[in-house]
């Protein structure tokens, strides 16, 4: 894997010297957006964790771990102002969303589990993110210090130019 | 000069309504592969789980619920769908590429022409 990302850049670095600039501005746009995109997954893949997370906290304190100890107090939400006292009649199952609309009947301890898998798999992604993202930023460097050092070489090449219409 | 003027601003046009259309189709497949990927992961949910589970579909603000059997075929179904749409959207996308590939080669063949044209006069 790394001897392949390697050998892409090396070859991403050979063709870099041979672009003209605005080529390279336009590979440079590219990349930002790409750049962006990745950032902006990165940060919902975040929230996304967090919120499973929070599942987990809830499961937790709502169901202490001794399955015989007394519930909670519990407030129910009848609006976003209006609260009535309850109380849990199932303490064993809760309903999870599986996503796409479906929910399953699960063992408090299976939804921990689903929950917990969840952010498993998701950190997982973000390490992958991770990685992709950093090699995007990398090109990107790349592709600015080639940019920058054609834009140079142009101007001097040309404030030499007039320096020997001048002389001339 | 003005007709290849005219000519070009067509094309460069026509080169502006593909790139439109590519990135509508490319947001299309997208979102087509987000819902593959919450599908295949309901798939993965079900596989796992007990024949005698209760599963609930949301339907509007209500829970129904609803055979496991019947379930897994749904999601199977939709997976099935969005596996077609993708390898549609995926063609239509190349097709859009490979057009506005042709006008991008029709413009610059006019460009360079144009500019060959005018150094020429310029020299002479």
């Amino acid at each position: 894997m790394a001897s392949k990302q390697q050998q892409q850049q090396q070859g991403g670095q050979i063709d870099l010297a041979q672009l003209p600039i605005p080529q390279l501005r336009d590979l440079k746009s590219q990349l930002d957006a790409e750049l962006t995109h990745l950032s902006t997954s990165f940060q919902s893949l975040r929230t996304a964790q967090s919120k499973f997370r929070d599942c987990i906290t809830s499961l937790t304190s709502a169901f202490p771990a001794p399955p015989k100890s007394p519930s909670p107090p519990l407030l129910v939400p009848l609006t976003s102002s209006l609260y009535v006292p309850g109380k849990l009649t199932d303490r064993e199952h809760v309903l999870v969303d599986v996503g796409t609309g479906y929910f399953v009947e699960k063992k408090i301890d299976d939804a921990k589990d689903f929950y917990e898998r969840k952010v498993k798999d998701l950190g997982e992604s973000l390490k992958d993110l991770e990685g992709v993202v950093e090699g995007k930023a990398r090109n990107v460097r790349m592709v600015e210090e080639v940019m920058r050092v054609k834009v140079m070489s142009a101007q001097s090449a040309e404030a030499q130019a007039q320096g020997e219409g001048k002389s001339d | 000069m003005g007709d290849v003027q005219k000519k070009l601003q067509e094309l460069s046009d026509s080169y502006q309504t593909f790139q439109g259309e590519l990135s509508t189709a490319v947001e299309a497949r997208q979102k087509l592969e987000s819902q593959q990927q919450e599908n295949s992961t309901v798939k993965k949910e079900f596989d796992i789980l007990e024949d005698d589970a209760n599963i609930y579909k949301q339907i509007g603000p209500v829970l129904l619920k609803q055979d496991k059997t019947e379930a897994v075929m749904a999601v199977n179904g939709r997976l099935e769908f969005i596996d077609k749409e993708i390898k549609r959207i995926e063609k239509q996308i190349t097709d859009i590429q490979n057009k506005a590939e042709s006008v991008k080669t029709e413009i610059i063949q006019i460009q360079s022409s144009a500019q060959q044209s005018q150094q020429q006069a310029v020299a002479a």
